[in-house]
């Protein structure tokens, strides 16, 4: 059984409805017209290009080429990951990767092995997606988490600084910060798996139930990936701030201004 | 040899152009009590953060116990001296899980003293419920109470305080500067415009004139 396919002018039967939103924008004077187009486009860029890219991956399917394609997805989601927090690129690239590498490729493997038990761990058609879900996910968790721990800790100077005159360590100091902020990252993870299924049908499920698969297959997927998906962020995100830690307080104990982006300080 | 607790030699302070403090020098010995005045923005704040690590001078140097104060003996200095700041941004939370965490540092673990608070309490004009209260419910000078007992509570004997009476009525202060001005074997460097500090065997030291 395979889905029904969706022709190219079909796809543009889809994007018609557009026009409701925008003339929702355009009758309630909500001022996303521009943006709503700006996504959309991006949107369809963005897919084609990954459509045509995954075809010729899959195709390929050579296990160092799939590696190297999870690399640059790490460092995409590393440079993102300090950019939309306001850091300093050079500072943190590295801890970051780190953070993802461990995080998100060893959860993967064990996966693949464990999990799916797949013959070849590295087969592009498990590989990509299932890394692009957790990867998804724990950039999300460490934008928020990285991006709290800073902000907090830098609003919050005199607070910080006065933990440590109260004879903290600097990990003592830094603890409580750390702490709360990952929570915060954790919050929508835990959220999403009490919900789902009631609320809404994750999109995956809903995906391989459409391309055909048992509806208690996609669902035992489902656990999985949800498992998976939370595992990888907690590590993520955990060792996201303790990596970067190490390159962003002096020996004084006090976070170093130069870690933001001068921008932004 | 010299039994210099605290040593400021020569120090000066440049923040880009602005000049904060020049040359400053000042020996403090166990016992003193020294009371900084000037006028406000001349750096008397930052002379205080100096041994926390918490401001660095320009040139010269800082001595804390006869070594130079760097990033491996400040941590010393902080485990040694208590340092109340002029900011009362202290903690989010309430008044007790605040001690409860500061006495979970390795460095303070099991040294809480619960007589000692509630007598700290009492002296300093608080109910018991307190410690259930939030820190963004408390007053000004409520907060300015809770540094200082804070300060006492983790018994240290060399305090830097930074105008911790300003926000205090009359009475008040002169309980807090008597508390302190009491213990002849502690020392004390004070930030104050409050006279209830200016006492016999206090030396006034002038700063940035
Ligand atoms: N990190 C900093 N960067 C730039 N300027 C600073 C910094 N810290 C302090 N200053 C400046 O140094 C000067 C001295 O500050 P300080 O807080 O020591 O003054 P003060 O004598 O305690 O004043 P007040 O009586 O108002 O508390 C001020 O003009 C302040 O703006
Ligand atoms: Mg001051």
């Amino acid at each position: 059984m395979e889905a029904y396919d969706i022709g190219y002018l079909s796809l543009i039967a889809c994007f018609l409805l557009l026009a409701i939103p925008l003339f929702v924008s355009h009758y309630l004077k909500l001022g996303l017209i521009n943006e709503t187009v700006v996504s959309v486009s991006r949107m369809i860029l963005q897919l084609a290009f990954v459509g045509f890219f995954l075809t010729v991956l899959f195709d390929l399917n050579n296990s160092a080429v799939n590696l190297l394609w999870l690399l640059v997805m790490i460092l995409m989601a590393s440079h993102s990951t300090i950019n939309e927090v306001g850091l300093d690129l050079k500072k943190l690239l590295l801890p970051t990767v780190v953070s993802f590498i461990v995080g998100n490729f060893l959860i993967l493997l064990y996966f693949n092995m464990f999990v799916v038990d797949l013959e070849n761990l590295f087969d592009a058609r498990y590989l990509i997606p299932i890394f692009g879900m957790f990867l998804g996910n724990s950039l999300r968790g460490n934008i928020i988490s990285v991006s709290n721990f800073y902000d907090t800790i830098r609003r919050n100077e005199n607070r910080y600084l006065y933990s440590l005159s109260l004879g903290a360590k600097r990990h003592e100091a830094i603890l409580p910060y750390a702490r709360k902020s990952i929570k915060l990252a954790l919050k929508p993870s835990i959220a999403s798996m009490s919900t789902t299924g009631i609320v809404a049908l994750p999109g995956m499920m809903t995906g391989q139930i459409i391309a055909g698969s048992s509806p208690i297959l996609a669902v035992k997927y489902q656990m999985a990936i949800m498992v998976g998906i939370y595992v990888s962020t907690v590590m993520t995100v955990a060792i996201g701030i303790f990596m970067t830690i190490r390159s962003s307080f002096d020996d004084y104990g006090i976070l170093k201004k130069d870690v933001f982006k001068s921008t932004n300080t | 040899m010299n039994s210099e607790l605290l040593k400021y030699k020569d120090i000066s302070i440049r923040y880009g152009e602005k000049k904060v403090l020049s040359h400053f020098d000042l020996d403090i010995k166990k016992g003193d009590r020294i009371l900084l005045k000037g006028r406000s923005g001349a750096g008397k704040s930052t002379l205080l953060k100096m041994p926390m690590g918490f401001a660095h001078q320009t040139s010269g140097n800082l001595y804390f116990n006869n070594s130079l104060l760097d990033s491996n003996t400040v941590w010393d200095a902080r485990k040694r001296i208590a340092y109340v700041s002029q900011d009362l941004d202290i903690y989010e939370g309430s008044v007790n899980e605040f001690i409860e965490e500061v006495f979970s540092y390795s460095f303070n673990e099991g040294k809480l003293d619960r007589t000692k608070l509630r007598r700290l309490l009492v002296y300093l004009g608080f109910e018991k419920d307190v410690l259930d209260m939030h820190f963004e419910e408390l007053s000004g000078g409520e907060k300015q109470r809770i540094g200082i007992i804070m300060s006492v509570l983790i018994g240290k004997d060399i305090y830097l305080l930074d105008e911790v009476t300003s926000s205090l009525d009359s009475a008040l202060k002169e309980k807090v500067a008597n508390y302190f001005l009491e213990r002849k074997d502690w020392t004390l460097v004070i930030i104050s415009h409050d006279d209830v500090w200016e006492k016999e065997n206090v030396r006034v030291v002038p700063v940035g004139v």
